[in-house]
């Protein structure tokens, strides 16, 4: 009896050593402020690791992924993540919210633990505890700075206003799109705050009064819809150009803005959903099996699963390198995504010049590449080729 | 001059959604004494329901419309029935907690629906373009919204005035005990009051549809910003309603005319309001229309 009990306890030990978990952490807005993005976000992550499960991407290892619903509530994000941290011991935190994320840094960086965040704030990835932090795209101010240029190329000296959203996120690339337009000629003729409003009639009288011939928008696509449509209202969508960041565009501005969306450009990294490549197959496939209906139509939902790809990559990578699974090896495999090493799944573009998702110690964004975007007959159409912003590094880094 | 007409415009268009939303607060406080604060509930499933029938069963739009602004007032009426009948003589803190946890309640469910996090738009059915006239323009959603206002203030207006079944309403805000004790149903005038809160609300919820899309949260927003507007105009007088909506409408669209260019970064238009809400409740503690309240000892 003994004998046949130990032997069963062997059986188990070893089963459970040939199948270790290894767990994911995001916590995001789900429900609450923001949920139009949060919602598909957290739903590509939970598809991508039903995915990687079924695949075994990861050899060796079950994947747990913990999806939590912070509401947009900093204290949430931080009880979840410290929770995680007690319970699940994760190997990586995929976050949501700038204001959460740059709450949470100091404790990031304490319990060396990779973060990627879905907001692309620039300060998340500068000084100071910002080891572990890596964006998996372009920041927000990147983006701004690169539509500043994309504004000069087309009018020398023009007269560009800023619309942002009343947050840490809408605020973001307020200074260094400052920085870029005095390097560019533009002038910079109001920045406004928006967060959503039934009128925008004061808004656009006041920046018409100011001679801006283009709106630069840092924010979701709600607010940007209805100033879109309150400038077709007023006859003003002729007389000035609108263009945003990589949260302002997508589907859902087409879906919420109709008509006024026309023209609009839209600086964003991912591929269009009609787009052919593996990733945006990927994207497709899972979309569809898990019916996500019209959380899968949103480029959001790329979002989700370019970051869940990326940390499962570095899992599978660090479980082949080193054998096990936990922060440190999970951040040495992150910083040699690298070279030959760079990670190509199919949801960002790439430049010439650089591979899609690319990280080292000191080069925390991943794909860098973007284009600029144009509503075109009711869909987003690429007007440039993926680029990278040269003078965002200069305004930011000062080289 | 005519950015004065135009901000002046676009305030009342603003403030009728604003007055047509903060109707079915004021009614349920006006019968029952009960501050609502699952009204933006009430607003957003009004607004998802018209999409569902309108984009998912094709529906003719205006038949969605009925339909959903019916719905939404049986969905009221229920909700008196299921949760609040049994509090009826109850503390009033009691009711008001209910509210509060069924706005909960509503939210969690509605997460659960496609329409969760999710950006709709109802079909096209208004002219795109706006109507110009001497420089002012207004868009067809605005003035839909400024029509379903009068219409429900004139139908309030009739209903609390010559109905016997609105002088009931009344009598019950007055005194439930001396209404039960000359026949009138207490009971049943919370239920209907309820339902006819779930009919303003789908149409204040369809008004903001039309202008702004269909978001949960932005839906949601829109029940709570009516506050100011009910304090202001008081929070039992349904002529009050309309004109503290219209008036915080007004003085958000000249606050963001007027003071914002000279403020960095703007948003006095969410200031401005509480000012002049600070102000009048200084000398109206009651609001400027609402009932003055003196207990005698």
């Amino acid at each position: 009896m003994k004998r046949s009990m130990l032997l069963v306890g062997l059986t188990l030990l070893s089963l459970a050593q040939a199948q270790k978990t290894v767990s994911l952490v995001h916590s995001g807005a789900i429900t609450g402020p923001t949920s139009d993005v949060g919602g598909p976000y957290a739903a590509a992550i939970e598809d991508y690791c039903k995915y990687a499960n079924e695949q075994k991407l990861i050899p060796g290892y079950t994947l747990n992924c913990i999806v939590r619903d912070d509401q947009y509530q900093n204290p949430n994000a931080q009880r979840f993540l410290e929770e995680a941290l007690d319970r699940a011991k994760p190997a990586v935190y995929l976050g949501y919210a700038t204001g959460a994320m740059l709450a949470l840094k100091s404790l990031i960086q304490e319990v060396k633990l990779v973060a990627i965040p879905a907001s692309a704030h620039i300060g998340l990835i500068d000084p100071p505890d910002n080891t572990y932090v890596f964006l998996p795209t372009s920041s927000y101010s990147e983006q701004v700075v690169a539509l500043l240029e994309h504004i000069a190329r087309e009018k020398k000296g023009a007269k560009v206003a800023l619309v942002v959203h009343p947050s840490a996120f809408g605020r973001a690339p307020i200074e260094d799109a400052r920085k870029a337009a005095a390097q560019l000629g533009l002038s910079i003729v109001d920045v406004q705050e928006n967060g959503g409003s039934l009128d925008n009639t004061a808004l656009l009288r006041n920046l018409e009064q100011k001679g801006a011939e283009y709106i630069v928008h840092q924010n979701v696509a709600g607010p940007v819809a209805n100033i879109l449509k309150d400038a077709k209202r007023l006859g003003l969508d002729k007389k000035i150009k609108q263009l945003g960041a990589i949260y302002t565009g997508g589907n859902d501005l087409i879906r919420l803005a109709g008509d006024a969306a026309e023209g609009y450009l839209w600086a964003s990294s991912y591929y269009t959903l009609e787009e052919d490549t593996p990733g945006m197959r990927l994207h497709r496939e899972l979309a569809a099996k898990n019916n996500r209906g019209v959380l899968g139509q949103s480029h959001n939902y790329t979002a989700g699963l370019l970051a869940a790809a990326i940390a499962v990559e570095a899992m599978k990578r660090a479980a082949q390198r080193f054998g096990r699974i936990d922060n440190a090896t999970f951040y040495d495999a992150l910083v040699g995504m690298n070279g030959p090493n760079a990670f190509n799944p199919g949801f960002v573009v790439k430049t010439a010049n650089s591979p899609e998702i690319d990280f080292t110690k000191s080069e925390q964004t991943g794909g860098e590449g973007l284009r600029v975007l144009e509503v075109k007959g009711g869909k987003f159409v690429p007007i440039t080729q993926p680029f990278t912003s040269t003078l965002f590094r200069k305004v930011h880094y000062g080289k | 001059m005519s950015d004065f007409f135009q901000f002046l415009i676009s305030g009342i268009a603003v403030g009728s959604i604003y007055a047509l939303a903060a109707l079915g607060f004021v009614l349920i406080y006006k019968s029952s004494r009960v501050i609502n604060f699952a009204h933006g509930q009430l607003i957003a499933i009004g607004a998802f329901i018209a999409y569902a029938l309108a984009a998912w069963l094709k529906l003719p739009i205006a038949l969605a419309l009925l339909a959903a602004v019916l719905a939404t007032g049986l969905l009221g009426f229920v909700v008196e029935r299921v949760f609040l009948k049994r509090l009826v003589g109850q503390p009033i803190i009691s009711v008001i907690m209910v509210t509060i946890g069924l706005a909960s309640v509503l939210d969690g469910l509605m997460y659960l629906t496609p329409f969760g996090s999710g950006n709709f738009s109802y079909p096209a059915f208004l002219p795109q373009e706006p109507l110009r006239l001497a420089g002012i323009t207004v868009s067809y959603p605005q003035l839909l919204a400024v029509g379903f206002t009068a219409l429900f203030l004139l139908l309030f207006g009739w209903f609390f005035q010559r109905s016997t079944l609105g002088i009931s309403m009344r009598a019950v805000a007055d005194d439930q005990m001396a209404s039960m004790s000359v026949g009138v149903s207490v009971e049943k005038v919370f239920a209907l009051a309820w339902a006819v809160a779930g009919v303003t609300a789908a149409s204040a919820g369809m008004v903001v549809g039309t202008v702004s899309g269909l978001n949960q949260d932005s839906l949601i927003a829109i029940g709570l910003a009516v506050f100011p507007a009910v304090i202001l105009g008081g929070l039992d007088s349904i002529p009050g309603a309309v004109v503290g909506g219209i008036t915080i409408g007004v003085l958000q669209n000249l606050a963001a005319g007027y003071l914002n260019r000279f403020v960095p970064g703007g948003g006095t238009e969410l200031v401005i309001p509480f000012v002049v809400l600070l102000v009048v409740l200084w000398f109206r503690p009651h609001g400027l229309f609402g009932t003055e309240e003196i207990e005698r000892v």
